[in-house]
């Protein structure tokens, strides 16, 4: 009853989206939800909320939050398609349904359901990636994140079925009593999500589809669709324990290391966009780390820094939009010496890479802080990947924030103004739960 | 002929021997319906001004003419010759392939690509739909697994890899014809039910994409570019074919799952996994031409006008449909 509320306030937002002049009101209407959410009564240690089919964990409350979070911020940063007429009708359509998909997959109880919208979801991200983004290369982009996510969703279909016919259940709740102890179950129900999180190998898809994709692409690919791998990990690794536990370090050591090399390449980057998309492989590598060693700490590790990981490369997502749409280039020699400019952007751009590189007292701190821990815990030789991993990060933080900042500006600039109160706000939104969550983290770190 | 009440006449033969051939209690009489079937189609697909048309029809009548006589000579060989019920022999290996050659599986499709070529739409879509209910429904009172099988593989993998270098819009939609053949093989192994279940899902789905081809007379890729599509047919176009594909959330995702989960009862895990990396494939050429419905800006003719002012509830419907039977779909199990 609780859940389904929410979801019929997203279906009758539909008919409004194509009404004249709805733009902002659709935004407002996503902010009230958000509100709305946030007052479920949140009960930590099991399933709240059930009925049909429909519940709430700890887990899929924050992620819901974010997605809903999220959601309101694409559309309040797309502004540009609202004024230039580009058919805004048909993308507020596009986000409330790609909204109404993130809600459910993380919401419904059936393992197959899950699937059906997990693979749902992409469906509208193609549409905005193709359809609002900016060069040719689009197209291949779509290409890549389509097939690379059907690639490994498919074997999910054929390992969620299989399991049904095996345990009579797809209820995620009754996959706690049961134990698969089948290596070949095992890799077709994890590969999708770690094509979806991305780890090293099958990480391609994620900076073509994310430089491509417009700003309220990025943010909800960034934001949310990472986390889908991740949210599925943590589901998937209830009824895989005991196989996990031989084969994790190969997945550990892949992402790792992986993503230290990923990290290194993000200081060769000349398109702001794709640094930060390549920060995100880095960072979500950590998280793959954190949810296959399986301790306590991983998972909150994990969990913690999904949710501050998708406000915080939103955010600069945002940003990098704030300066392409004035500068209609992401390129790092041109957009150079803009504290001459946009001091105040300056500010936000600061904060938001303090964030990324884990500086107190962000959420990504604690994070990275508890996945440390936990790879540590796991093995000692961690450490040297972890440390890099860190430094690299406040390392590519401090080069983005330094080349884009300081410097002598480009001399081919006319003329633009120095940031809407719109953009401020969008860039508020993302910092202020980033940033203040810290003060009472207990409940979402606090799992029982 | 371009007389409709002959055409009419024709078609009411056409469903007519169809029955024949399904509910007959002896062989011999499937054969006179297989039979009828190629003599009154042939008149649909003949027009004697067109010479392509001619040249398909004779093409039509000898593929299908030789499969028959085989077909025969078969029955005739099973009734001297053996009298037990056992299917697993050289006999209903030459059966069921006398049959696959009917309907245009591979490894006897050679014909079917050139043969769609040179029809129209509307035949096509009979080609595709209705004639390809009485060989499968033969097929599954006789029939041997383990080359079934082998058959189901080689449609999907020449259905898939056939279709990437195809340019014309009738020569796709044969060879994504011949890849759902191999699904529909397979799911007629299985129990009829299901069969008549996958095949009804896409004859709706095919019906919704022939008839939008037929409506804007489009028989090549590069004509999609060109025309003046308003938003509702890009929309119709883009969800139909990404619903052939077998994508959720919509329809066409329900066929493909239930005969996955027939698939894994049986424990066919090495089949499966040929499904789904086809299937992949098959997506890859589907967005290909769909391409123009995702991009909204690109270069259009002006001078092009559609006269489909009329026609726009059949297509708000079917979109409707595409999408609306998701939800059904997610309340089926509860």
């Amino acid at each position: 009853m609780m859940m389904m509320k929410f979801l019929f306030m997203m279906i009758f937002m539909i008919p409004l989206c194509f009404m004249k002049n709805m733009f902002w009101l659709v935004q407002m209407m996503l902010f009230f939800m958000m509100f709305l959410f946030m007052n479920l009564n949140l009960n930590i240690m099991c399933f709240f909320n059930m009925s049909y089919m429909f519940y709430c964990d700890i887990i899929s409350f924050g992620l819901i939050l974010l997605s809903i979070w999220i959601c309101s911020l694409m559309i309040m940063a797309s502004e540009s398609l609202f004024k230039l007429n580009f058919y805004f009708n048909f993308f507020l359509f596009n986000v409330i349904f790609l909204l109404i998909m993130l809600y459910l997959t993380f919401s419904v109880l059936n393992l197959l359901l899950f699937y059906f919208f997990f693979e749902a979801s992409l469906i509208p991200t193609l549409l905005l990636i193709i359809g609002w983004g900016y060069q040719p290369e689009r197209i291949q982009a779509g290409m890549y994140l389509l097939f690379y996510t059907l690639f490994g969703s498919l074997p999910l279909l054929m390992g969620i079925i299989y399991i049904f016919n095996d345990l009579n259940t797809m209820t995620i709740y009754f996959l706690k009593f049961f134990n698969m102890n089948m290596y070949l179950l095992y890799i077709s129900m994890i590969f999708a999500f770690l094509v979806k999180m991305p780890m090293y190998f099958v990480h391609l898809w994620l900076p073509k589809a994310h430089v491509e994709a417009p700003v309220s692409g990025s943010m909800i690919l960034a934001g949310i669709m990472l986390k889908l791998g991740g949210y599925g990990l943590l589901r998937v690794m209830i009824f895989l324990q005991e196989v996990n536990l031989k084969l994790n370090y190969i997945w550990i050591i892949i992402s790792l290391v992986g993503g230290l090399f990923i990290s290194m390449k993000c200081f060769c980057q000349v398109d702001m966009k794709s640094l930060i998309a390549y920060s995100s492989v880095a960072h979500m590598s950590m998280v793959i780390g954190g949810i296959m060693v399986m301790n306590y700490w991983g998972f909150i590790g994990s969990y913690i820094l999904m949710i501050s990981h998708g406000l915080c490369s939103s955010g600069m997502f945002c940003l990098a939009n704030i300066n392409y749409e004035r500068l209609h280039s992401r390129s790092l020699y041109i957009n150079s010496g803009m504290m001459n400019f946009m001091p105040s952007m300056s500010l936000w751009w600061f904060l938001l890479l303090s964030s990324n590189m884990a500086a107190p007292p962000s959420l990504n701190l604690l994070g990275e802080i508890s996945l440390i821990n936990s790879l540590v815990s796991w093995s000692n030789i961690s450490m040297i990947l972890l440390m890099m991993i860190s430094f690299f990060s406040a390392g590519y933080s401090l080069y983005l924030y330094s080349y884009i900042q300081h410097g002598k500006y480009f001399q081919g600039l006319y003329s633009f103004y120095v940031g809407s109160s719109r953009e401020y706000l969008l860039l508020f939104l993302h910092w202020f739960p980033l940033n203040m969550m810290i003060l009472k983290v207990d409940f979402i770190s606090i799992w029982f | 002929m371009n007389n409709n009440s002959n055409k009419m006449f024709f078609l009411f033969i056409l469903f007519f021997s169809t029955l024949i051939s399904i509910s007959s209690n002896s062989w011999f009489g499937c054969w006179i319906g297989l039979e009828i079937n190629l003599l009154s189609f042939i008149p649909l697909i003949s027009n004697s001004k067109n010479l392509l048309s001619v040249e398909t029809s004779l093409k039509y009548f000898l593929t299908q003419s030789l499969a028959s006589i085989n077909f025969l000579f078969m029955i005739l060989i099973k009734f001297s010759l053996l009298k037990n019920f056992n299917m697993n022999n050289i006999i209903s290996i030459m059966m069921n392939s006398s049959l696959l050659m009917k309907m245009g599986s591979a490894p006897f499709h050679f014909w079917f690509p050139n043969i769609v070529e040179g029809l129209s739409w509307m035949n096509n879509f009979m080609l595709m739909t209705w004639q390809k209910i009485s060989p499968m429904i033969l097929l599954s009172y006789y029939f041997n697994k383990n080359f079934l099988i082998f058959m189901i593989i080689m449609n999907l993998i020449i259905g898939s890899l056939g279709g990437l270098n195809q340019t014309s819009l009738r020569k796709l939609l044969a060879f994504s014809s011949i890849n759902n053949l191999g699904w529909m093989i397979f799911s007629i192994m299985i129990s009829e039910n299901l069969w008549l279940f996958y095949f009804l899902i896409y004859s709706m789905m095919i019906s919704m994409m022939i008839s939008l081809f037929f409506l804007m007379n489009m028989y090549f890729m590069n004509q999609l570019f060109i025309n003046n599509m308003n938003f509702f047919i890009k929309l119709n176009l883009l969800i139909n074919f990404l619903s052939l594909g077998g994508l959720p959330p919509f329809m066409g995702f329900m066929p493909k799952w239930i005969i996955i989960n027939f698939l894994l009862i049986n424990k066919f895990y090495f089949l499966i996994f040929i499904f789904m990396m086809t299937s992949l494939i098959i997506i890859y050429y589907y967005i290909r031409i769909i391409y123009s419905s995702f991009m909204f800006n690109y270069f259009k003719m002006k001078w092009v006008n559609l006269l489909m002012k009329n026609n726009m509830s059949l297509i708000n419907l079917s979109s409707f449909i595409s999408i609306s039977s998701m939800i059904l779909s997610t309340f089926i199990f509860m």
